[in-house]
């Protein structure tokens, strides 16, 4: 409308008050009619537009500006102010809330009537806009007043909540809302004058709740509570915290509850996570992994207690183990391996399933079998009784391929906790051996190639290329042999012979006996391979080991004749009666050359023990050299076919072993110093032996004094020498 | 030089140029000395002689010549000196790896155990090492085998660099097995303190 007359700015603000009084009233009445009268309204916008537009001097923008501010800072402080003051506790909260939303209705209100201002006033002169300074206002009169009292409130009913009462939470959201927009745009009021505050109080609430539940509660129990604990403050902040406090409060919440008391809790005596382990609380475990894991290094003390467990458990077996072999009882290495990969097994699930498959309890597992597996229980190494049982494994027959997988696996998990692997190599390969020779009828060759390619996959194939070629060599001498049958035209000495040719580098050193004297018809078979061998190879040399040969005899009993499964030296033994009925000790020895030690096991076998097929003078229980010997032309069994055994030569086999594994473990150090030394040149003492000990701990644990001795050699011969300003520095000598 | 030549064919063996274990005698007893006296030792430094109770013409002239002598008389006077040179530590540092190669075998390439306790018996005579006795006696009681070059080396450098009482010992460090065998039966025998 196109006003004639100017307006003046007493006037003018006489309706203003008008209008401003009149939306007062609207406010404190709360009547669902908050509503202006649409006259007035327009009334007040015309006022005030025109009092803008007006000319100059008449042009009141700026006093408009001023007046507005002086109506908001009016309101805030006379009206809004003294309302909250009075009033305490919860009440306060209620006040403060509800003239919170008065204001905010005022000032919109207000923002109509003034809205030239904003869009062409302020702008022009970049003044804090009508809403900013409102804020500013209710801020500086209010909010600064009473935000103290208000906190301690709010507090006190967020304990109150704590303890299980019902509070008002639109309440406290809208509360809180007031720090949050007194921030004017920052955060800060509402940290600085609430959630600072919060955070101290909720530090001590729960380092109260702490140290009480862990004296009253088992762990189980104090776990829940603090899961509760947790869920409760987040549910907190989701209804009427800030987003931002979220982290905070949770990290709080988790110190007190969970971090410091981590050592008390988790070695609670009979609910701690050893006990939890023990009675496989699954449901347990998998809460303390759940409470501990997003906690910065809280699940160190976890699955340091469960390394802890298992160390133990495993330690108790291996004492049993020992405790029953000190009392003379051999060494079960099936039933001991066997506890032990059950054991196995039953933490692995432990990992994958509560733990998550989390890598700190992988190696915590790998870490306590460690410990245990490389005991020794009554004079045997883990790799030993490793060894023992693979080798009583691949005898079983009638195991299937999936079950002889499966127990491999197993097997090579344990290869892998065991320092000493090259001792394990040693010992399975000499059973391997006495598997593939004396027990061919019960090996399964599908069941040992399993074997042998798992373990070469975990430890390579140089740790398996001997046991490969044994195995090879067998399949060979099988199809060779087909080869010589075809080639004869006639049995040599009217034998049915069969030769397994053996490669030197793969199998065990063995003795030999070339000096035996054989019988005529031994000699021919002898020949008759070695010409077709020369046939098929180049310049090879055969070395005859008929300490391992196995030779069927037909003894013609004067009963009935009876077929004798024997070893070589039995047979060529008993050959000799074939031309004289009596034999001394001196003539058999003499004829046939063999030892002494061999010769009286032989003949023990033969006159002594269970099969009397030689009578013996005096009939003693032992062979002296002065003892005749006569063929029992009598002996009879019910069986057509016996097998006469003869015990093998008492050598202290694991004595040998483990002195050809120190011997290769001392080849092996050298080449590793040397080798060493020559890509570096020149290396201090300590990082030699460091990088020495690396390298080999693939294989074994090297011993340092046997490295330092090995080093000292080396300086003998001229490999290395010492540095001539420092000695604790060598050099290579090329 | 003439009078060089004739000290030499004083002493030299009659069947080779060379003065062997007779004319050695005859020269100590010339210069009035034991046979044993580690002044031997010394002069066979400065000949730079390859083995014990032996020394070549070459050996015996150049030596002699080094040391600025032709004449019995002369040697005599320079015993005091050679003596002296015990105590200066590099020389002494020298003369004892020295000895290594000269007082073993010829063609063994270590020590047997009698002549390397004897030498160090000598020679730790001339300087004080406190632990010498408990060190022969240990060779004898838990080695008894043959000493290697680089043992007798380092033993100097233990017997210099670490004290008695061990208490500077490194037993992480460089030092020879046997030598911390050493160690190990002075802790055990309670010769000193761990």
């Amino acid at each position: 409308m196109y006003r004639e007359t100017i307006i003046d700015f007493e006037q003018g603000c006489k309706c203003l008050e008008a209008g401003v009084s009149e939306l007062k009233r609207i406010l404190e009445e709360e009547t669902s009619e908050t509503r202006i009268d649409p006259k007035q309204y327009l009334e007040l916008y015309t006022t005030i537009y025109n009092m803008c537009i007006q000319k100059h001097p008449h042009d009141h923008s700026q006093r408009l500006y001023n007046k507005y501010h002086d109506i908001v800072e009016h309101y805030a402080k006379k009206t809004v102010l003294p309302c909250v003051q009075q009033k305490h506790d919860e009440y306060l909260l209620r006040e403060l809330s509800r003239r919170w939303d008065h204001y905010k209705v005022f000032v919109n209100w207000l923002s109509h009537f003034f809205n030239y201002l904003e869009r062409f006033f302020i702008p022009q002169r970049n003044y804090p806009s009508l809403l900013e300074v409102a804020m500013k206002s209710f801020r500086d009169r209010v909010y600064l007043e009473v935000q103290v009292n208000a906190k301690d409130v709010v507090i006190a009913l967020i304990d109150k909540e704590r303890e299980g009462a019902q509070i008002d939470r639109e309440l406290v959201k809208n509360v809180l809302n007031v720090f949050v927009q007194s921030g004017m745009g920052t955060i800060e009021k509402y940290k600085e004058d609430f959630e600072m505050f919060l955070l101290e109080d909720t530090e001590s609430y729960y380092a109260r709740k702490a140290s009480r539940w862990i004296q009253e509660c088992s762990c189980p129990e104090y776990m829940i509570k603090s899961e509760e604990s947790l869920r409760k403050e987040k549910e907190r902040v989701i209804h009427y915290l800030h987003s931002s406090t979220e982290c905070k409060l949770v990290e709080i919440v988790e110190k007190e509850l969970l971090v410091s008391v981590a050592k008390h809790l988790l070695e609670k005596e009979h609910s701690g996570c050893s006990a939890l382990l023990r009675d496989d609380k699954v449901d347990d475990l998998s809460r303390m992994y759940r409470l501990y894991h997003p906690i910065p290094k809280g699940l160190e003390p976890v699955a340091d207690a469960f390394r802890i467990h298992v160390a133990r458990e495993g330690n108790a077996l291996i004492k049993q183990a020992q405790d029953a072999a000190a009392n003379g009882s051999l060494v079960e290495a099936q039933v001991l391996v066997g506890k032990i990969i059950d054991l196995h097994e039953k933490y692995m699930v432990y990992v994958l399933d509560c733990f998550k498959n989390h890598t700190f309890f992988h190696k915590a597992l790998k870490e306590a079998f460690k410990v245990f597996c490389n005991k020794k229980v009554g004079g045997s190494s883990s790799a030993e009784l490793l060894a023992n049982f693979c080798d009583s494994l691949l005898k079983k027959s009638g195991k299937s391929d999936e079950a002889i997988e499966a127990t491999v696996d197993n097997v090579v998990k344990l290869l892998d906790y065991i320092s000493d692997n090259d001792l394990f190599a040693e010992f399975y390969r000499k059973k391997l051996a006495r598997r593939l020779l004396f027990d061919h009828h019960k090996v399964n060759k599908e069941h040992e190639t399993i074997m042998i390619t798992k373990i070469k996959r975990q430890q390579g194939g140089q740790y398996t290329s001997k046991m490969e070629g044994m195995v090879t060599d067998m399949q060979l001498a099988k199809e060779f042999q087909k080869g010589f049958k075809g080639s004869l035209t006639a049995k040599p000495g009217g034998i049915d012979l069969a030769v397994t040719v053996l490669n030197t580098g793969f199998w065990p050193s063995y003795k030999t006996s070339t000096d035996l004297n054989l019988p005529r018809e031994m000699v021919e078979c002898v020949e008759a391979f070695k010409s077709y061998y020369g046939t098929k190879t180049n310049q090879r040399k055969l070395r005859w080991l008929y300490s391992h040969g196995t030779c069927h005899v037909i003894g013609s009993f004067d009963p009935k004749p009876i077929e004798l499964v024997l070893s070589t030296y039995q047979a060529v033994v008993l050959c000799l009666f074939n031309n004289t009925e009596r034999l001394t000790y001196q003539e058999i020895i003499e004829q046939l050359n063999l030892s002494h030690e061999d010769l009286v096991r032989v003949l023990l076998s033969l006159s002594c023990a269970k099969y009397r097929i030689l009578n013996k003078e005096p009939a003693s229980k032992s062979i002296s050299t002065t003892d005749v010997f006569e063929f029992n032309s009598k002996f009879t069994s019910t069986m057509r076919r016996i097998k006469v055994s003869i015990p093998p030569p008492p050598i202290d086999e694991r004595k040998k072993v483990v002195e050809d594994v120190d011997q290769d473990r001392r080849y092996a150090i050298d080449a590793c110093i040397v080798r060493i030394m020559k890509s570096r040149k020149v290396l201090p003492h300590q990082q030699l032996v460091s990088q020495c000990v690396e390298q080999l701990s693939r294989m074994f644990k090297p011993d340092i004094k046997m490295i330092k001795k090995r080093i000292e050699d080396l300086i003998t011969r001229d490999y290395l020498e010492r540095d001539a300003k420092n000695h604790h520095i060598f050099n290579y000598v090329a | 030089m003439r009078r060089l030549e004739e000290l030499f064919n004083r002493y030299k063996d009659p069947y080779s140029d060379m003065i062997l274990a007779e004319g050695v005698s005859v020269l100590c007893s010339d210069l009035q000395v034991e046979p044993q006296d580690i002044v031997t030792l010394v002069l066979s430094w400065h000949m730079n002689a390859a083995t014990a109770c032996e020394f070549s013409k070459e050996e015996f002239f150049g030596g002699l010549q080094a040391l600025g002598i032709d004449s019995i008389g002369k040697l005599q006077e320079k015993l005091a000196f050679m003596r002296s040179e015990l105590k200066d530590e590099q020389k002494f540092y020298e003369i004892y790896n020295f000895a290594f190669g000269w007082a073993k075998e010829k063609g063994q390439k270590s020590f047997a155990l009698d002549t390397a306790i004897g030498m160090w018996q000598l020679l730790f005579a001339e300087r004080e090492w406190p632990l010498v006795n408990h060190w022969c006696d240990f060779l004898q009681d838990r080695h008894n085998k043959t000493i290697s070059k680089d043992t007798w080396a380092q033993l100097l450098e233990f017997a210099r660099t670490v004290n008695p009482l061990l208490s500077n010992y490194d037993a992480e460090g460089a030092w020879p097995y046997l030598i911390d065998e050493f160690v190990e039966y002075l802790y055990d025998k309670s010769v000193v303190d761990k």
